[in-house]
């Protein structure tokens, strides 16, 4: 009996041994994580944060596919009014904003008591890149939506509190927003990117940004100025809501504003422009390997950009870090079947500086691709593809030259919508070719843009062109090729004739004078495939003679004798699904988007006003109202959408 | 950073505590049991004499075939046709043991008798002993609803893991697929009694004890399983508190048992063959397919007329016609297979084989004396998987040791020991993405190139599994259990129990350069990258039990009581690393690696590794009580406390109760009504906690901060990132089940006719959801918190009838069926949105538009279209011509339309069917007879809707990448007479276009009655039929029993669900493109010495 009861009681102990530290034993906390009162304290920590803002480039890849410059294979519906309704839910996202204000939140006190260990430079570098991606942020919204909430703090999550928080702001308003952070970042950051490479934001960048929200807000004001996507303009929405009903400019009046925004815009373009040169242009581009390489080629598919003055910033990429792209293969194909508009094309001077209808123009007509860029502005004899070009040069066993148009293809990687395909981006490495793989550098910005906004800016202000303007356009003009006597231009433009092809001739449905035109000619021909066309039509309101004015999508001049480029049996047309390519009855020249009655733009590409602003999903409007009322939400819908779910515009 | 040390300090300190009492548990077992295993165990004189004698039923019948072993000895023999038999036996105490299936095994001390006459009793499901929590009760005494499954039915399948197995064995047990199919790194999903939760911050599934620890079934063989129990309601399985609020399976593995040893040794050699691949159409009909569907899209002919021709030609064998042409972009390359390919061929038999082998072998010992009883088993599995390109393939061992040592009279020692290790391996690019590619790969797109080289090996293309490096994954598991029951006084015992899992994962990832070849045949290099990855994963489990338990009977009056503690600790730690630059090929390991890449530039290895634990503690009690074997009373109490929540959200507690009454021990019962012998009815009721949320963590707040993953290389690396943490809900805290059940078990006819029947329902209540729809100028997820309610329900019945007659034919059948649904009670969605969960809603719901049907002309569609004057079909799209759908107008307010998608305005929709599998059946017949044995198992589920949106089930998906062309896709509608495909007006599928994205689209595709499946299927799940040697037979080779059998699983189905699909692998793998099922045939052998 002894030896049981001492297994009893060791038994018991067992029992006591285990259940005594019960209060320690169930405290668990995170073992391997790292808890947000020990993260953001040091620069690391920062750069860290910043850089996991940065998304992809800026369009580059897309280019202005959407627009009167540029078409991709299919055509998007926002030309096909009625095809474009009010979503049920979607949008309106603030995920963006959350990670700068929280940022904004947790540094700024650190920042202002000094406890942020680091180099105090870049400490200061890495909160400017949080105030631009806010800005950033809301420049996107501004540009989708208009009126939209200001934001500055992390918000409870308390339904009142954010009922109240999501008042759209007037777009005015929005806008001084985006500047003001703009200025913090400018403040803030250093001229170049701390890693002396440009992959990263920097002073100049948020500069030129600045200019370009500046310009943007100023051009649509003055465009949209009385109507309902201004505020305080007949029919604003925004005048329902009573924290609007006495709504007041900043400056007094909408005139002051656009003054403002353009003052704005003058100033920091002409900081980048005056900071930063063109890089040069040799006129050729390499066709040998011993062909010296023209700068003006390389800003755009070089592997490394850093080392070109006009690159801003732009990204990096590398296969041995899996951080690779579609690029290289894209551009020695069909550019992913986004092709040039005839509009586009067009739209090129010849190097004279006359327009191709003026008479003494020389131009040598569009009968052949070869022809067309002859004695052009030199930009479009760099920059359209030709047959016989060489396109792939370097680490291939043989030179691979640019063929005919595939124009049957339906593969992006060998189609070409419309016969004309831009090749700025393209890299003669055949390393580039692998599709997924590329390396060569992708831009974000690239400084003309500032002497582009300057001299629009200026012009939009004064009515006419100061001393700055001039020498920014010349230079422009200088190094694209062609004759830097705007003058001359200007005096022979047929605004008539322009408007076949090319948007930008209107405004708000009315024709621009010649000058304006011309330096928005500069801006398009510049800029060509860089991704801000749609936002510079929007701004300009030239689409409004779209709404009773069908505009056809034209490529090249298919009905030509280059239609012997093909076999005969493959080009069938008003053969229902089947067609391959649109009747030459249509138009001797190549309409992707018309080759059958299927296609919502079969008879062109139309307009509604409404499409210059997003609509805003419907569930935004319920979460914030009571009882599912719409009317009671702090939020109201954009001109000319329903507050209907898959409806499109009145 | 300092800050921290004192944490980890801390934390190690809790598991070397733990480790100690470890270590002291195993010292006592290994020192009391030493002199007890020396001690051997008694035997009987040496005077043999015989005994003979009949064995008979109870109605005097002699039944063949009996057992009668002399207790303690291998010696045995068995009864012939008339019943009678004759045996040796030793000395004057000779214990005689009569055994046969289906009736009460029966001891007979034999004294000095020479003839002995018995009669065997049926064996009566209700005298069954059932393993409960922390205790076995008889079968007739259990109040709460309990399903058990013998090792018999798990005998002799031919299956790679015991979740396999248990489908359809046991009622109110739902086996789910994995998303990884057939394949064998697949482990079924196992769950009792419907949905638990809606998923959305928190789960919970049964939970799994192994001889009283938490384990993973999958790492048992079935062969070592003694018997399963399933704890289905509240009231059984609240003894476990917090782990246990959706039921508990408690597995028991064989033990030791006086006598032996008997040595058992079975094997089994398989072929497993896949089933229901869809199978692909030709290359020519594919290409119509797809330019059908891209010109009804308004897009050109994705394949041109040049290379339309050359698929033709190379079908037809046209000499000079490769299968791909050179790229006319670049002609010393191969042109791309996807634009420009022209083999033809189905991929899923390229990759595919049509058959596989397997073996399985199992060695087991087990006996005992007075003072010890052991069992211990071996068990290998070697199974090859369906690859046929790189193959795929899995070897399990399993070792089981059970020792059992009685110290004292009153003191009893154990130790249970389980080891297991899973090898597997396979392609490291045959991973979940795969199947997708597997699914939308052109038939014209090449494997081989025209030289015989593999075509295209980069990571996105089906020929890298060849040659792209092997992925090898090993899973040691090791479960300890020491245990010392002690019985000081009648009715008392005290036991403790330690328990010392450990688990460890190694997988091994091996990325190879692969090379592609040019038209000349050299090769270049299309995937550069080579690298090492390794992944190592720790699991650690310490758990400890306590309790006492007193038993006491007072004339009719039966009492036990029961209190305890326990303790659970569960820590995870895992590492990994990766290295570029392999030296040597054969040898992959990191240290064979240079870091860099081929190109000799550096890429940094990348290294990661992470740790969390959580740990709950709880105490139970119980109370018992009944009465003349009539009535029956259960209470039951836990209160536990979890790590996962803050100290003042932890505990909670958890009663329950239970009652039976059984109506036939009543004297008015038994005066009157003779054939049924037993009729019980059952209630309960309980309250029970799930502390199972998602994060282990859910209270604290995190910053997402990852390593050298961001998209910007600065200064030639990837840099670091992060981001802004998520909000969290401190005061998260239990989800509360509530939950009912009644029941009725009935047995009749001389115990031959056994029903249960148990009605079932269950409250998640303040279950955790997504927190209310906020306004989305939050900018970041709202905090989960405890705020939804759902509702379960359901029925279980099973009917057995079991059966053995005079000739010796013994025959049995059983039929299960259960059904369970769940109702969400309450959920925030305050617009009534009927597109996520909704308070009064079932779960499963699936809404659609009602089908009209295919429009033969365009006038018909027209003439449809007229009748929708305000808006036609506009809401789904325009252009509706001759071949699209007709859909109804159920709301009549002249347009097809969607309605702002809730409750107030619903559009033309409507709930058109459940997804649900409902009335899921398992039917089990078996007979035996003279040593020959059949068994036969049909398993399924009576309804089941299914709609499937994606590219798999409509052939055309948003664009030509994201399509494919099975046979059945080709019954599409075609109104042209001259279709080379011909003319189709009655076609199953409208005309195909692209639109919408991969899983879901508008316009035709939208969910709607038409393209609805049924999913209801009937499987022959298994086949077994064996054949046991005569004993006369095998006894002279001194074998006591020999079995030959032959058993087949997945042998036929029957559903009618689109060919498209298996009816078990909905929705699994990519949108229904999954490894496939197999068919398994086995022939093996059963060896009892």
């Amino acid at each position: 009996m002894k030896t049981k009861h001492s297994y009893i009681l060791l038994l018991l102990l067992a029992c006591f041994g285990m259940t005594s530290c019960q209060k320690s034993f169930l405290d668990r906390k995170p073992i391997s994580a790292v808890t947000p009162e020990n993260y953001l304290t040091d620069e690391a920590h920062l750069a860290a944060y910043t850089i996991a803002r940065y998304g992809p480039t800026n369009g580059w890849n897309i280019g202005d596919a959407d627009t009167d410059n540029q078409a991709a294979i299919g055509y998007s519906t926002i030309f096909a009014p009625g095809e474009w309704r009010v979503s049920a839910s979607g949008g309106w996202d603030f995920g963006s904003l959350y990670q700068c204000n929280y940022f904004l939140q947790t540094v700024l006190p650190r920042f202002h008591a000094g406890t942020i260990t680091g180099n105090a430079n870049n400490i200061r570098h890495h909160i400017g890149e949080i105030y631009f991606f806010r800005a950033e942020f809301y420049f996107n919204n501004l540009k989708s939506y208009g009126d939209f909430p200001i934001i500055r703090n992390v918000l409870p999550d308390n339904h009142q509190v954010l009922n109240e928080a999501s008042q759209r702001a007037p777009r005015t308003e929005v806008a001084r927003f985006i500047l003001s952070d703009l200025d913090s970042a400018i403040m803030l950051m250093q001229n170049n990117s701390p890693d002396g490479q440009k992959n990263r934001l920097s002073r100049l960048v948020a500069l030129q940004y600045k200019s370009r929200v500046a310009l943007y807000e100023a051009t649509f004001l003055k465009y949209f100025k009385g109507t309902a996507f201004v505020p305080n303009g007949e029919g604003w929405p925004g005048k329902q809501k009573d924290y609007h009903a006495q709504y007041n400019f900043p400056s007094g009046n909408i005139d002051g504003e656009i003054d403002f925004f353009l003052t704005e815009a003058m100033a920091a373009a002409k900081e980048v422009a005056d900071n930063v040169p063109l890089v040069d242009n040799t006129h050729h581009f390499p066709q040998t390997p011993s062909d010296a390489l023209n700068p003006y080629c390389e800003i755009f598919s070089s592997v490394d950009m850093s080392g070109f003055s006009e690159v801003l910033m732009w990204r990096k990429f590398d296969r041995n870090l899996n951080v690779t792209s579609y690029a290289g293969k894209s551009y020695q194909g069909g550019n992913m079947g986004v092709g040039l508009t005839r509009g586009m094309v067009e739209s090129f001077l010849m190097a004279n500086g006359l327009p191709i209808y003026a008479t003494g123009s020389g131009y040598h007509g569009d009968e052949y691709l070869e022809d067309i860029p002859k004695d052009r502005d030199n930009r479009l004899q760099l920059f359209l593809k030709v047959p016989g070009q060489v396109k792939i040069l370097y680490n291939n066993p043989v030179i691979v030259e640019e063929g005919i148009p595939d124009i049957l293809a339906s593969h992006e990687h060998q189609k070409y919508t419309t016969g004309y395909a831009h090749r700025k981006g393209l890299n003669l490495d055949d390393n580039q070719n692998f599709d997924g793989y590329s390396t060569q550098g992708e831009i974000s910005f690239r400084a003309v843009e500032s002497y582009l906004n300057y001299i629009e800016a200026c012009y939009e202000k004064f009515g006419s062109l100061d001393g700055t303007a001039n020498e920014y356009w010349k230079s422009i003009r200088r190094r694209g090729g062609v004759d830097e006597d705007f003058q001359k231009t200007i005096d022979a433009t047929d605004l008539a004739k322009e408007a076949a092809g090319d948007w930008g001739v209107y405004s708000a449905g009315t024709m621009v004078d010649k000058t304006l035109f011309n330096i928005r000619r500069e801006r398009r021909v510049e800029l060509m495939g860089e991704g801000l066309r749609g936002m510079d039509l929007r701004r300009w309101r030239a689409m409004d003679q779209l709404i009773n004015t069908p505009y056809h999508i034209e490529g090249f001049k298919l009905w030509g004798p280059m239609q012997h480029w093909y076999d005969a049996a493959q080009l069938t047309y008003n053969d229902g699904s089947a067609s391959t390519v649109s009747d030459p009855a249509r138009s001797a020249y190549l309409r992707p988007y018309e080759r059958t009655t299927v296609s919502l733009v079969y008879n062109g590409y139309l307009w509604n006003m409404a499409h210059y602003l997003s609509p805003i999903a419907i569930e935004h409007f319920l979460i914030t109202s009571i009882n599912n009322d719409m009317s009671t939400s702090p939020l109201y819908q954009n001109p000319g959408w329903p507050m209907n779910a898959g409806v499109g515009p009145n | 950073m300092k800050k921290k040390i004192p944490k980890t300090i801390g934390a190690s300190r809790g598991t070397g505590r733990t480790m100690r009492v470890a270590n002291w548990w195993m010292m006592i077992v290994i020192i009391l049991s030493v002199p007890h295993m020396l001690k051997g165990y008694g035997s009987g004189g040496l005077i043999q004499r015989e005994v003979s004698g009949k064995v008979t039923n109870e109605q005097g019948e002699g039944l063949p075939g009996v057992s009668i072993v002399v207790s303690g000895t291998t010696t045995g023999t068995s009864t012939v046709d008339d019943g009678t038999f004759k045996i040796s036996v030793p000395g004057e105490h000779a214990v005689l043991v009569f055994s046969y299936v289906g009736y009460v095994d029966e001891e007979v001390e034999i004294g000095t008798r020479n003839i002995v006459n018995i009669s065997l009793k049926l064996a009566s499901a209700l005298d069954e002993v059932v393993v409960v929590g922390f205790a076995t009760q008889r079968k007739a005494n259990v109040t709460g609803s309990v399903s058990v499954i013998g090792s018999r039915e798990l005998e002799s399948r031919p299956v790679t893991n015991v979740a396999q197995a248990l489908q359809g064995l046991a009622t109110g047990l739902e086996i789910g697929q994995s998303s990884y199919g057939g394949s064998l790194e697949s482990a079924p999903t196992i769950n009792i009694r419907g949905r638990n939760t809606i998923g959305q911050g928190s789960n919970g599934g049964p939970l799994i004890l192994i001889d009283g620890a938490e384990g993973n079934p999958n790492h048992l063989s079935p062969n070592d399983i003694e018997s399963i129990s399933i704890l289905k309601d509240a009231a059984a399985s609240s003894i476990y508190g917090s782990r246990a609020p959706f039921g508990v399976i408690l597995i028991t593995t064989k033990r030791g048992t006086k006598g032996g040893p008997i040595i058992t040794y079975n094997n089994s050699f398989r072929n497993s063959s896949p089933i229901n691949f869809p199978e692909t159409a030709d290359s020519y009909r594919w290409a119509l397919f797809i330019n059908d569907a891209s010109r009804n899209s308004g897009a050109p002919d994705f394949v041109g007329p040049e290379r339309m021709q050359r698929i033709i030609d190379y079908m037809a064998g046209k000499s000079g016609v490769t299968n791909i042409p050179p790229d006319p972009g670049n002609p010393v390359r191969w042109a791309g297979g996807s634009s420009e390919g022209n083999d033809n061929h189905d991929w899923w038999t390229s990759v595919f084989r049509s058959s596989s082998p397997a073996n399985e072998h199992t060695l087991s010992m087990r006996g005992g004396g007075n003072a010890m009883n052991y069992y211990l088993s071996g068990n290998v599995l070697n199974q090859t998987g369906m690859l046929r390109l790189g193959g795929d393939d899995l070897t399990r061992y399993n070792a089981v040791v059970n020792l059992e040592s009685k110290i004292a009279d009153w003191l009893t020692l154990g130790y249970n020991g389980k080891f297991s290790r899973e090898d597997y391996d396979r392609p490291s690019d045959f991973e979940g993405r795969y199947m997708q590619y597997m699914s939308r790969t052109q038939p014209a797109n090449p494997l081989y190139d025209p030289n015989g080289h593999l075509f295209d090996v980069t990571t996105d293309r089906l020929s890298i599994i060849a040659v792209g490096g092997r992925y090898n994954r090993i899973i040691d598991n090791s479960s300890n259990q020491f245990r010392l029951i002690a019985d000081p006084l009648p009715g008392l015992t005290l036991q403790g129990r330690f328990y010392y899992n450990l688990g460890d994962r190694f997988a091994r990832t091996v990325r190879l350069t692969t090379y592609a070849h040019d038209v000349e045949g050299n090769p270049y290099v299309a995937e550069p990258e080579n690298y090492v990855s390794e992944y190592i994963e720790r699991y650690d489990y310490i758990s400890q039990d306590y309790f006492a338990r007193y038993d006491k009977s007072i004339d009719k009056h039966g009492f036990q009581v029961m209190a305890g503690f326990q303790s659970e600790y569960n820590k995870f730690r895992n590492a990994s690393a990766t290295r570029h630059g392999m030296i040597i090929r054969e040898n992959p390991t990191i240290n064979v690696t240079t870091g860099q890449a081929l190109d000799g530039s550096t890429i940094p290895p990348s290294v990661s590794g992470g740790e969390n634990d959580w740990a709950t503690m709880g105490y139970f009690g119980r109370i018992n009580y009944s009465y003349d074997e009539r009535y029956f009373v259960e209470l039951n109490y836990r209160y536990d406390g979890t790590s996962r929540f803050r100290a003042d959200k932890r505990w909670g507690s958890f009663p329950s109760f239970s009652a039976g009454w059984n109506i036939a021990g009543e004297e008015f019962w038994k005066a009157h009504i003779k054939n049924i012998s037993q009729l019980k009815l059952r209630g309960s009721y309980g309250v029970l906690g799930n502390q199972n949320t998602s994060s282990i963590y859910p209270t604290y707040v995190t910053m997402p901060v990852n390593t050298a993953n961001g998209g910007w290389i600065i200064n030639n690396a990837r840099p670091n990132t992060a981001s802004a943490p998520g909000l969290v809900s401190a005061v998260l805290t239990w989800e509360n089940i509530r939950a009912w059940n009644i029941g009725i078990d009935v047995e009749a006819l001389r115990n031959r006719l056994a029903f249960t029947f148990d009605y079932f329902t269950r409250y998640t209540e303040d279950m955790v959801g997504p927190a209310p729809q906020l306004p989305k100028v939050l900018g970041t997820s709202v905090p989960t918190t405890n705020n939804t309610d759902m509702k379960s329900y359901g029925f279980e019945a099973e009917v057995s009838w079991n059966d053995r007659l005079s000739n010796g034919l013994g025959y049995r059948a059983k039929f299960m069926l259960s059904d369970a649904r769940s109702v969400v009670l309450r959920y925030p969605n305050p617009t009534n949105n009927f597109w996520t969960y909704l308070a009064g809603q079932e779960l499963g719901n699936i809404w659609g538009f009602t089908t009209i049907g295919i429009a033969k002309t365009q006038a018909e569609m027209d003439a449809h279209l007229a009748t929708l004057p305000n808006g036609g079909q506009q809401y789904l799209g325009s252009d509706w011509s001759a071949g699209d759908i007709m859909f109804k107008d159920i709301d009549g307010d002249g347009r097809v339309d969607g309605g702002t998608g809730t409750m107030d305005n619903q559009g033309d929709y409507s709930v058109i069917g459940n997804s649900t599998p409902r009335f899921r059946f398992g039917f089990d017949l078996g007979a035996d007879w003279k040593g020959l044995d059949l068994r036969m198992f049909f398993q399924g589920v009576m309804k089941r809707d299914y709609f499937n949106g994606g590219y798999n089930f409509w052939g055309s998906g948003p664009n030509v990448w994201w399509s494919t062309a099975y046979i059945p896709h080709l019954d599409y509608f075609r109104d042209d007479p001259d279709h080379p495909l011909g003319l189709n007006l009655d076609s199953y599928y409208p005309r195909p276009y692209f639109n919408g994205d991969y899983e879901s689209s508008g316009r035709n595709k939208a969910a709607q009655t038409r393209y609805l499946q049924n999913a209801a299927y009937i499987r022959l799940k298994n086949v077994t039929a064996g054949y046991t040697l005569p004993q006369a037979l095998t006894k002279k080779a001194k074998i006591e029993r020999v079995r030959l059998f032959a058993s087949g699983e997945n042998l036929w189905t029957f559903t009618k669900i689109s060919e498209l699909f298996d009816p078990e692998l909905l929705d699994q793998g990519f949108t229904g493109a999954v490894y496939p099922f197999s068919r398994v045939v086995s022939l093996g052998l059963n060896v009892t010495f």
